[in-house]
């Protein structure tokens, strides 16, 4: 078990610029070692590590959302730099599968969105099918890429009757066993897990990044 | 059932002085579950065909009968106060109403956010103040003139005080009388909230001179609004500038001094303030205590810790909240009127207790449900300590 103080102080150069927010200079350093030849999936890996340090920081009360966007966009920017120079598939072997999107009838994206970012920042290989998405379209993109995992958002409490929905549906497709389910929301509370029959909720969007590590490591 | 020996407007106006009043006073924020239940089509206030506008409200009338009168309520029917363009029209995204895009007539009505603000638009607020920048932004942005939507906003400030004065003739306090957007919630809106946390990051020097260029305009507008609807309560809808967003250092530095100079201006004009938060305030709670005694109400709408604001605003100000959407859509009787008892319990100890729904009351919200949160408020009395 490697502790917080432990994991700041062997931060590379790059992880601890992305931790501490400074844009300019992530951009730089990660530009200027591609440059250099250097592998694109350690850089990655240093990139991944700020961003666990962004996590454990706004666990500690140190960091809130707006910390978390800002690192994401920083992450984002220098997704767009490294992925590029990777080859095709490299990075992705070792990746647990999600899919993403708000549920049929809601068009909220914010929470969403944020946890997509949060998702990629900590390694997982996300398909975000976006806003207003009907059950069937979940149950596909299940089938399709063998995600073991499923996250569904929602603003609203008529959104409540659409997880249902896609959760009856996930079991209709015989996917049920194969497939953890998650919800978030600003309002989403035990009483909606109780309906819904997922097997998590949150209101958290680093907490939802958690659950899906637990997930993934039940699923293996 | 508890002997009531106060009117409505008593019973609030105790709460608001944080005095005890005869039983916990009620008011839910009501709009959608009653068009829902009334079998009309769901949409925004102010929105739809304004035609249908009298038969909604005779919907509001009748279903505070149905339901046994509340004690209060929150925007006089069908629209908001606003009698000038220069807040309410903001620049921001639009409403997307049930039935639109093909999404269920029996959803909520959705709020969806868009871009429509530049970084440069910052500058324009610093030079030319608020009003100065949406007299240029308005035209430019929608092509409607500012005469035409003064026009339109006369025409539904006329209608706000109609039906404000059926309540007020009843007895029954109206607690809008002029509506705020906080300042960082306008821009956050009209930025979206990504762009705006990542432009306080990139660019704040700039957002905050933008923040304090917007008040002396969002003072003077707002004491229009209460003079042109005669009604001298002021809603702020306040969401974005919580400790559920942004570190309380951004918060103290650039959003609390905004709403403290909002709410002292109008508070030294005796206008009530009701600080309208969603999402989750708990954080920022002990700012409050800085805000004037008695003149504000603290609504939270089931995502902060009111039993938490009771500790650290009780004896400063008046408390309203916060049964949860989710108990109101999914939960049952004997589970809202354990919530309700436990309100009254411990928040309403005392008094200065507002009870209500926690944000809007769903529109999908079970009508039995309903019924039981405002019926406990009548029969359950709040404790005294002394």
């Amino acid at each position: 078990m490697i502790n917080n103080d432990t994991k700041e102080e062997n931060m590379s150069e790059i992880a601890e610029a992305l931790a501490n927010l400074e844009e300019d200079k992530v951009n730089e350093l990660v530009k200027n070692r591609l440059d250099a030849g250097e592998d694109p999936m350690s850089l990655l890996d240093e990139c991944r590590q700020g961003m666990d340090i962004v996590g454990d920081r706004y666990k500690a009360g140190e960091y809130f959302l707006s910390e978390l966007i800002v690192s994401g966009e920083i992450f984002k920017e220098s997704m767009n730099l490294i992925e590029p120079r990777m080859k095709a598939g490299q990075g992705s072997e070792q990746a647990t599968k999600v899919v993403l999107g708000t549920v049929k009838g809601d068009i909220h994206n914010i929470g969403k969105d944020i946890v997509a970012i949060l998702l990629k920042g900590a390694g997982f290989e996300v398909y975000d099918l976006g806003i207003d998405v009907p059950p069937q379209a979940f149950v596909d993109k299940l089938k399709e890429t063998g995600a073991p995992i499923l996250g569904m958002s929602g603003l609203l409490t008529p959104s409540f009757d659409s997880m249902k929905e896609t959760v009856e549906s996930v079991k209709e497709a015989g996917l049920r066993d194969k497939v953890k389910i998650v919800v978030g929301g600003g309002i989403v509370t035990e009483i909606v897990q109780r309906h819904t029959g997922v097997d998590a909720f949150t209101n958290d969007g680093l907490e939802g990044v958690e659950i899906c590590r637990r997930f993934a490591k039940e699923m293996k | 059932m508890i002997e009531e020996t106060m009117t409505s407007e008593e019973r609030i106006m105790a709460a608001v002085n944080l005095e005890m009043p005869d039983r916990v006073p009620i008011a839910p924020l009501m709009y959608q579950f009653v068009l829902k239940q009334k079998g009309m089509p769901i949409v925004p206030l102010a929105g739809g065909d304004p035609a249908n506008w009298p038969k909604m409200m005779d919907a509001m009338k009748e279903m505070f009968d149905e339901l046994g009168g509340y004690d209060a309520i929150y925007a006089a029917g069908v629209t908001w106060p606003m009698s000038s363009w220069r807040i309410n029209s903001a620049p921001a995204g639009g409403y997307v109403t049930p039935g639109d895009r093909g999404i269920s007539r029996d959803f909520s009505v959705q709020y969806e956010e868009r871009e429509v603000m530049t970084v440069d638009d910052y500058d324009t607020i610093i030079d030319r103040g608020w009003n100065g920048f949406l007299s240029e932004y308005i035209p430019r942005a929608s092509g409607i003139s500012l005469e035409q939507l003064d026009a339109a906003e006369k025409a539904l400030l006329a209608i706000y005080k109609e039906n404000a004065r059926y309540w007020l003739d009843r007895k029954i306090p109206v607690m809008s009388g002029a509506l705020v957007i906080s300042c960082e919630m306008t821009l956050s809106l009209a930025r979206t909230l990504p762009k705006f946390m990542i432009d306080i990051h990139r660019h704040h020097d700039k957002v905050k001179a933008a923040l304090e260029a917007m008040i002396p305009d969002f003072i003077q507008n707002t004491i229009d609004d209460v003079e042109a609807s005669g009604i001298p309560w002021v809603t702020f809808s306040l969401e974005r500038g919580s400790g559920a967003y942004f570190n309380l250092k951004i918060y103290e530095e650039m959003f609390f001094p905004q709403l403290k100079k909002l709410v002292d201006a109008f508070a030294a004009r005796g206008f009530i303030n009701v600080l309208h938060f969603d999402t989750d305030w708990t954080l920022n709670l002990p700012y409050l205590r800085e805000l004037p005694a008695r003149m504000c109400i603290c609504e939270l709408d089931s995502t902060s810790d009111i039993f938490k604001a009771k500790e650290i605003l009780g004896g400063h100000m008046c408390i309203m909240g916060d049964v949860p959407p989710s108990l109101l859509s999914l939960g049952n009787t004997e589970e809202v009127i354990a919530y309700c008892e436990k309100l009254i319990d411990v928040v309403g100890r005392d008094g200065g207790f507002i009870l209500s729904t926690g944000y809007e009351c769903p529109v999908d919200a079970k009508y039995e449900n309903v019924r039981a949160m405002i019926d406990t408020v009548k029969r359950y009395p709040a404790p005294r300590s002394r």
